[in-house]
């Protein structure tokens, strides 16, 4: 694969944005329409309460070159969940899919533990109003913690292939006790079938060999069907030590397959790496990869896991 | 109406001594009928930590078939260990139910973690037993049963039981949280899901019994015993808030069914309430009943859900 680079599209500090939110245009994810695309993302409030963030859903309308803004949300996309609920400090990321004209979203809900910071699963719901608004399907996951996959599931991609629909996801395999820093999560990516989009089933394994060792967390896999391939992308880092040391953060990672079971990793053939001195020379993350115009682009956010925003390249070859 | 005759407290935590995770509490109780005695299952907790918090191991007590009110044995430590860090059942293992499948035990707990923004939440774990239920190995780091679109929090309570050839897990299910002038108290409702195996489990997805004291009431311990062909539910029931006293406090209530489905409520005859003093004046619940050498019996909690142990019923006349 070979991605030519065409720069940072949108920084969320130059726009205002909805639910107070400041800085932040996490993990851009799209819904394509006839003349413009919307790019759904994740941006930030500060919770007064605590301190801490709330993650909401936000999205751009830009022109099919991603040259041009040309509206952003001004009201809530998704609400977050009521007191107790899987997702009520934060919607990051979300995946929208257009299916037999309806549209539907896969949210990755956050709440807040004692022991650890957060624990995350997946949730459903429907646009009636082609994607301005979600309403969900009730006010639990769909997709949460099971006998092996214990904690943090999320990230969900989902496609649909020859009648099957499919999800990327990943699901937490231990939280790291270390006098670095606070407990720190240990992620890989998983895969689950169903027939209807609602009900799922878990295939059970980690589906991506690590590269690093047994720690490595792997996060937000996109998948795209290319010249008789599926390819996967997502990105991967050191699970201590990721926020400030660049050897250690987020980079991209690759995988290929015939048939949706086995996957090969081949990082080297990822066809992207990081700029120099620019917005993604220290840090690539949340990548999300769909078809428009009949080109293959692929959305990503750069340093700072997109603080100031995300960028766009195309596929070459 | 059935009429249940108390024969008193049959096992208080106060009691026993020399073990330190068993300082106060006896919830929940569960039996498991052994040829010379009754094993029954129960919760209980140490002294909370420095911020008075618990934690809640489970654990047994050996009856004499012939006198439940002579205690044999009583295991030498928790039948499981909590969880690692940030793992459902990192603070707390209550309640448990266990069940024989072949020469194995299998044991359904709910597993307590404790989250921001509400005091915790409670997943549904599975283990299995291959001594006789004295030890459990967990058939997993995550629950056997986790949330769900329309369960979106507190799975607890778990009573495991198999009729024709399938298993069923009753439980409760969250429905909200109410937030209480910021000290949020949750509202469960009974629920149940169906098994071939006791592993891949799918939920009815709907409430067991309407509610009857508020909208909001919080039902628990749906305890299904099948007996002169009917299904018969004891559980109890409480309002949503200040529950902690005698006036809105848990009291057993009563449903049948023939189908495990459709389930007729009917609270006037479960036959069983407070009692005028003593440690069980102010509330009653968590019923577990069972039957034994052709009696039937029911173990209970009374006042502040089992903190002063677990009493003893005997059925009088018929259950039908």
């Amino acid at each position: 694969m070979k991605w030519k680079k065409l720069g940072k599209v949108f920084d969320p500090t130059k726009y205002t944005l909805p639910n107070n939110c400041k800085e932040f245009a996490q993990s851009p994810q799209t819904l394509v329409f006839d003349d413009f695309v919307r790019i759904y993302f994740s941006t930030r409030e500060r919770d007064e309460s605590t301190g801490k963030f709330l993650s909401h859903i936000a999205f751009v309308d830009m022109d099919k070159h991603f040259q041009h803004v040309l509206r952003i949300s001004t009201d809530t996309v998704i609400k977050l969940g009521e007191l107790g609920t899987f997702d009520e400090h934060g919607i990051f990321p979300v995946n929208v899919v257009r299916h037999e004209n309806k549209i539907l979203a896969y949210t990755c809900g956050w709440s807040r533990r004692v022991s650890v910071s957060v624990e995350t699963s997946t949730g459903i719901a429907y646009s009636n109003d082609n994607g301005v608004t979600f309403q969900k399907m009730g006010n639990g996951p769909v997709l949460t913690s099971s006998l092996n996959e214990p904690f943090l599931v999320g990230d969900s991609f989902v496609c649909v292939y020859e009648n099957t629909w499919h999800m990327w996801y990943i699901y937490g395999t231990r939280w790291i006790d270390n006098n670095v820093e606070e407990a720190a999560r240990v992620y890989k990516i998983g895969h689950a079938t169903s027939s209807d989009g609602i009900n799922w089933k878990k295939e059970g394994r980690q589906i991506i060999s690590d590269v690093l060792n047994e720690d490595e967390c792997q996060a937000l896999p996109t998948v795209v069907r290319h010249n008789d391939k599926y390819h996967l992308y997502f990105c991967y880092r050191e699970a201590i030590g990721f926020r400030k040391n660049k050897e250690r953060g987020y980079r991209l990672g690759y995988a290929w397959s015939e048939d949706l079971v086995n996957w090969v990793r081949e990082d080297a053939g990822a066809g992207i790496g990081f700029s120099e001195d620019e917005w993604d020379s220290d840090m690539q993350c949340y990548p999300h990869i769909f078809k428009c115009n009949d080109k293959i682009y692929l959305l990503y956010n750069g340093n700072e896991f997109g603080r100031y925003g995300f960028g766009i390249a195309v596929l070459e070859n | 109406m059935f009429t249940w005759k108390k024969l008193g407290r049959v096992f208080n935590p106060a009691e026993i001594e020399g073990k330190s995770w068993l300082h106060e509490f006896a919830q929940a109780p569960s039996v498991l009928v052994f040829d010379d005695f009754v094993r029954v299952y129960f919760s209980c907790r140490p002294l909370p930590d420095a911020n008075g918090q618990y934690v809640s191991y489970s654990a047994f007590v050996d009856l004499n078939r012939k006198n439940l009110f002579e205690i044999v044995n009583i295991a030498e430590q928790p039948i499981f260990s909590l969880g690692a860090r940030g793992t459902f059942d990192e603070f707390g293992t209550y309640p448990t139910s266990v069940i024989r499948k072949g020469n194995d035990l299998m044991a359904f707990y709910a597993g307590w973690t404790r989250c921001e923004s509400v005091p915790f939440n409670v997943a549904i774990g599975a283990a299995t037993s291959y001594d006789d239920g004295v030890t459990f190995k967990k058939l997993g780091s995550g629950p056997v049963l986790s949330y769900s679109v329309n369960e979106p929090f507190i799975l607890s309570g778990p009573k495991i039981r198999r009729f024709n050839g399938k298993w069923y897990l009753f439980y409760i299910a969250g429905a909200k949280w109410i937030d209480n002038n910021g000290k949020p108290e949750p509202v469960y409702k009974l629920r149940m899901a169906v098994s071939d195996d006791g592993i891949d489990w799918n939920k009815l997805d709907k409430d067991l019994i309407e509610s009857k004291i508020e909208e909001n009431e919080a039902q628990a311990s749906p305890d299904v015993f099948f007996y002169n062909n009917k299904y018969h539910l004891f559980f109890c029931y409480r309002y949503s808030l200040n529950f902690r006293g005698k006036e809105n406090g848990y009291r057993i209530g009563y449903a049948s069914s023939t189908d495990l489905i459709n389930w007729t409520r009917n609270d006037s005859k479960a036959g069983i309430d407070v009692s005028a003093d003593g440690w069980d004046s102010e509330m009653i619940s968590y019923p577990h009943v069972f039957e034994l050498d052709g009696t039937i019996y029911m173990f209970y909690l009374g006042n502040q859900v089992g903190r002063f142990g677990f009493g003893l019923a005997k059925l009088e006349g018929e259950l039908l």
